[in-house]
């Protein structure tokens, strides 16, 4: 007992102080430059909370609601979509989802850079490659949602769905089969099956991957960079804007603050929910 | 060296998990060359006490002697012992031949030396020769069972230690291998300890047995001793199958529960003594079949056990199991049957 | 449910269809010659690729990204190690908080990690390279390459340890000689894991690397501002040298494992 705790300290430590000088303590830097006077460097001891006062005067709560609410509708639909094909995944024979696995992960290591790019050629009006085709065919011209919030979320749906469903899979995976047939056998409908037997089983597995989608579209900028254009201004590229172009990096960490909070709040209670020896163990 | 002399001694042996006694003071000799077998259910604290033997558990109390030198605190690795795990534990990721030789290997000894040991030991428990370089993950069930024996030998240890390795084995190969051990043990003239949670499979293999239950060794003694006095009611409920009649008191002086039989000459028991009846010995008696006492039951159901067959009758709510003589038709279901025991085949058990 | 698993296959293919359209769009759109995108071409050709293969920018791109993923992979695995073991094998107190712990970045908006490493290393007088960005990947990296390689440990067979200690070897000879083998297809899998994640990087890159910039870091610039058909064809190759990556390492363990095969045989 007394060894295991030794070795447990000793291991764990190289992550552990990579995590601290790389996460929690940039973390402080970060809500100690928020609390900086506006449009300053460096740190003094003049601490202020006017970057908060001026986050909510000049309606810094446009973005953060955008990117709430694209957060939540990505989280949704990237669910209702790999929902089947989770269940295809996990029931079918092991050669189909081996292949099918492999090919939803594969775009994964494709940088998001390229494939929004792709997207934004694909979607581009008059001479973008679903435009152009069907204007060649067809001879007429459709519009383009390209540059709206619809666009936005077209690429958070497509940049973020692997992370919802492979979670979900791995959930999926611990309902065991004869569970489900028992339960259909017992009279259970096909929607209280999955009321009853499946979601409550592969609820770890859901809990992570909705969690997953959520936070991490709640930072994220490229899609709305490269698709939807200034329609919907989402928080990170807020953020992004006070430290590149106006080098308000006081401003800017108040937000990316604010942001971390709601994070924070989120993360802790369903995380400290999972059993995570059962998930990944055996 | 003769089977006499004691090669392990434990001396008072305890083990404490947080508040929790898995073994309490156990005192035990083991004999040089001899099979020993601990036997007991799962929960008895068998398999903590033999990882205490083999040094990957460290007892909270008490002693390890091993030829009368103290090894409680000699770890695992540098105790001339070795231990054949209820999983096997075979490196999955290694060769037949790698896996024997591992002990000589994490020693340093050189090729020849290794191959040719290995060579003999594949002999000795029976693996072909072309087996040396096959994945052990390709082996069947019994294969990587003498792989794991094999192993256990390469070094050639002074005690070898078995923790349940045949409970994961279907039952007819697992009834081969009983065998083959008790001769294994025959031929390297090795001290073997056996943990198993079965008495049948103790029986068939064991020079001598100690029973396990809650951390304390019950009893102990040759197979044959424990088969025909077990010390208590545990053990005998243990080796399963058997009447047990609780003796109680009444106005004229002890009877047998529930029959209300006064207690023949020759037994010796007061309240609390319970009297074991084997099946065997407990008949179906005939129309005029006489015994020392008889008593009228319903028969239940009966079971054919291969050669034999067992019925179960009923009196009151009483289940009594009994054998039929061989040849004798079973009685139907509900119908009335008369059983009867003998005195002298009547065991008593003081708890 | 038969029928319900004929309509989840094609919901799946559906959708398998939907996902590649893009990366089939930069295929496309990179075989033309114009300035802008006028889909379908009147010429194809590939003389953007020609183009982007003699830009020697685009070798310094991509040996900036190969040396950032390349080393982001054998620091992620070298700290996973212990890590997965601490994660997965041993039983001390504090390990479900350590668990947790080790997955907040994981849980964490990425731009927001980027731009707190940026304020820090700043703020600590560090110049921005591809070296802080190798330390910025691996606080993001190292979390999820310890959970791959915990996910190997969970399955770790305590009792083989226990055998080879049993049967006379040293702590550490059981660590090289039965535990380091077992793992081995985690760490290999982190590992390209690692490569992969590190390579296709953006936010964390684009606030860390300062002088430095990686190929995403330059696509994303050239795609917002100045299209021209030499930008998918660069993309098009970095996905190229990825797969050709990821056909090496493959092959790589093919080769070593045939050759462990035939020395046992040879024997």
């Amino acid at each position: 007992m007394k060894r295991e705790q030794k070795a447990g300290l000793v291991l764990m430590s190289p992550p552990v102080l990579l995590l601290i000088a790389g996460f929690l303590l940039p973390l402080a830097f970060v809500a100690y430059t928020s609390l900086m006077p506006p449009r300053t460097f460096g740190f003094t001891s003049n601490i202020t909370l006017e970057n908060y006062v001026t986050a909510v005067r000049e309606s810094y709560w446009r973005p953060m609601a955008w990117s709430v609410f694209f957060a939540l509708a990505t989280t949704i639909l990237t669910m209702l979509i790999s929902w089947p094909i989770a269940k295809a995944l996990v029931r079918k024979s092991r050669r189909f989802a081996t292949i099918v696995a492999t090919m939803i992960a594969v775009p994964v290591f494709i940088a998001e850079t390229v494939r929004l790019f792709g997207a934004h050629l694909f979607l581009m009006p008059r001479g973008g490659i679903l435009a152009g085709t069907i204007n060649y065919f067809f001879g007429i011209d459709i519009g383009s949602v390209l540059f709206t919030p619809l666009a936005t979320l077209i690429g958070l749906l497509y940049i973020y769905l692997p992370f919802a469903l492979f979670p979900t899979v791995l959930g999926l995976s611990q309902v065991p089969a004869d569970q489900v047939e028992a339960a259909q056998d017992l009279g259970a409908s096909p929607w209280q099956q999955l009321r009853y037997v499946e979601v409550p089983i592969a609820s770890p597995g859901i809990i992570i991957g909705s969690l997953l989608v959520f936070v991490l579209v709640l930072g994220a900028t490229s899609e709305s960079h490269m698709l939807g254009g200034q329609s919907a201004v989402p928080i990170g590229f807020a953020i992004e804007q006070r430290f590149n172009y106006a080098q308000d990096w006081p401003l800017g960490s108040a937000l990316a603050t604010v942001l971390c909070l709601i994070t924070a709040l989120l993360v802790f209670p369903l995380l400290s929910r999972l059993d995570l020896d059962r998930l990944f163990g055996r | 060296m003769t089977r006499t002399d004691t090669i392990l001694s434990l001396r008072d042996l305890s083990r404490d998990f947080g508040g929790k006694l898995a073994v309490k003071n156990v005192t035990l000799d083991i004999r040089e060359g001899e099979l020993f077998t601990i036997v007991g259910p799962s929960g008895s604290g068998k398999s903590t006490l033999i990882r205490m033997l083999a040094g990957l558990e460290i007892p909270s109390s008490g002693d390890i002697l091993l030829r009368g030198k103290r090894i409680n605190d000699v770890p695992a690795n540098r105790r001339p012992t070795s231990m054949v795990f209820q999983s096997l534990a075979l490196f999955n990721h290694m060769t037949v031949g790698d896996n024997i030789e591992f002990a000589l290997t994490v020693r340093g000894e050189d090729r020849q030396k290794k191959r040719a040991r290995a060579r003999e030991l594949m002999e000795l428990v029976r693996l072909p020769a072309d087996y040396y370089a096959k994945s052990v993950t390709r082996c069947s069930g019994g294969e990587r069972q003498r792989v794991a024996l094999a192993r256990a030998l390469a070094s050639d240890p002074d005690i070898l230690f078995f923790d349940e390795p045949l409970s994961a084995i279907d039952y007819r190969l697992r009834k081969i291998l009983e065998m083959e051990m008790k001769d294994l043990n025959r031929e390297t003239g090795k001290t073997f300890v056996y943990i198993t949670h079965s008495l049948e499979e103790a029986m068939v293999m064991s020079d001598r047995i100690a029973v396990m239950r809650d951390g304390e060794i019950v009893q102990l003694g040759e197979p044959l001793s424990i088969y025909n006095a077990p010390a208590s009611r545990f053990v005998a409920e243990f080796m399963g199958q058997v009447n047990l009649l609780g003796v109680e008191k009444d106005g004229h002086g002890m009877v047998l529960k529930d029959l209300t039989i006064p207690l023949g000459a020759g037994i010796a028991a007061t309240e609390g003594t319970w009297l074991m009846l084997r099946p065997e010995r407990l008949r179906v008696l005939p129309e005029n079949g006489r015994a020392d006492v008889t008593f009228d039951a319903v028969c239940f159901n009966s079971y054919l056990l291969g050669s034999r067959t067992h019925l179960h009758a009923k009196m009151d709510d009483r289940t009594f199991i009994s054998e039929l003589d061989a040849g004798m038709p079973p009685p139907e279901p509900g119908q009335r049957i008369r059983l009867g025991f003998d005195w002298s085949d009547a065991v008593a058990i003081h708890e | 449910m038969q029928r319900s698993q004929r309509w989840w296959t094609v919901w799946t293919v559906c959708v398998l269809v939907l996902l590649y359209i893009p990366l089939v769009s930069v295929i496309l759109a990179s075989l033309a010659n114009t300035r802008y995108l006028r889909f379908p071409h009147r010429i194809w050709t590939i003389e953007p690729y020609r183009e982007a293969l003699g830009l020697s920018q685009t070798y310094d791109l991509q040996m900036t990204s190969l040396k950032i993923a390349l080393c982001v992979a054998v620091v992620s695995v070298l700290i996973a190690i212990p890590g997965a073991l601490a994660f997965a094998r041993y039983d001390w107190r504090g390990r479900k908080f350590y668990q947790r712990f080790l997955l907040l970045p994981v849980f964490f908006p990425q731009s927001v990690l980027g731009l707190a490493a940026l304020v820090s290393l700043s703020a600590m007088g560090f110049d921005l390279s591809w070296r802080t960005a190798v330390f910025t990947h691996a606080v993001w990296i190292v979390p999820i390459v310890t959970l791959i390689v915990s996910i190997q440990v969970y399955g770790l067979d305590r009792a083989q340890e226990e055998a080879a200690f049993d049967l006379g070897a040293s702590r550490l000879q059981t660590f090289f000689r039965v535990t380091f083998p077992q793992i081995l297809p985690g760490l290999s899998s982190g590992a390209l894991f690692a490569f992969l994640l590190s390579w296709s990087n953006l936010p964390l890159s684009a606030y860390t690397t300062g002088v430095d910039t990686t190929l995403p870091e330059w696509l994303y610039s050239r795609m917002s501002t100045n299209f021209a058909p030499m930008v998918p064809a660069v993309a098009v190759l970095s996905i190229l040298a990825s797969i050709v990556f990821v056909l090496v390492w493959q092959a790589g363990r093919v080769v070593v494992n045939g050759v462990m095969e035939r020395r046992k045989q040879l024997e």
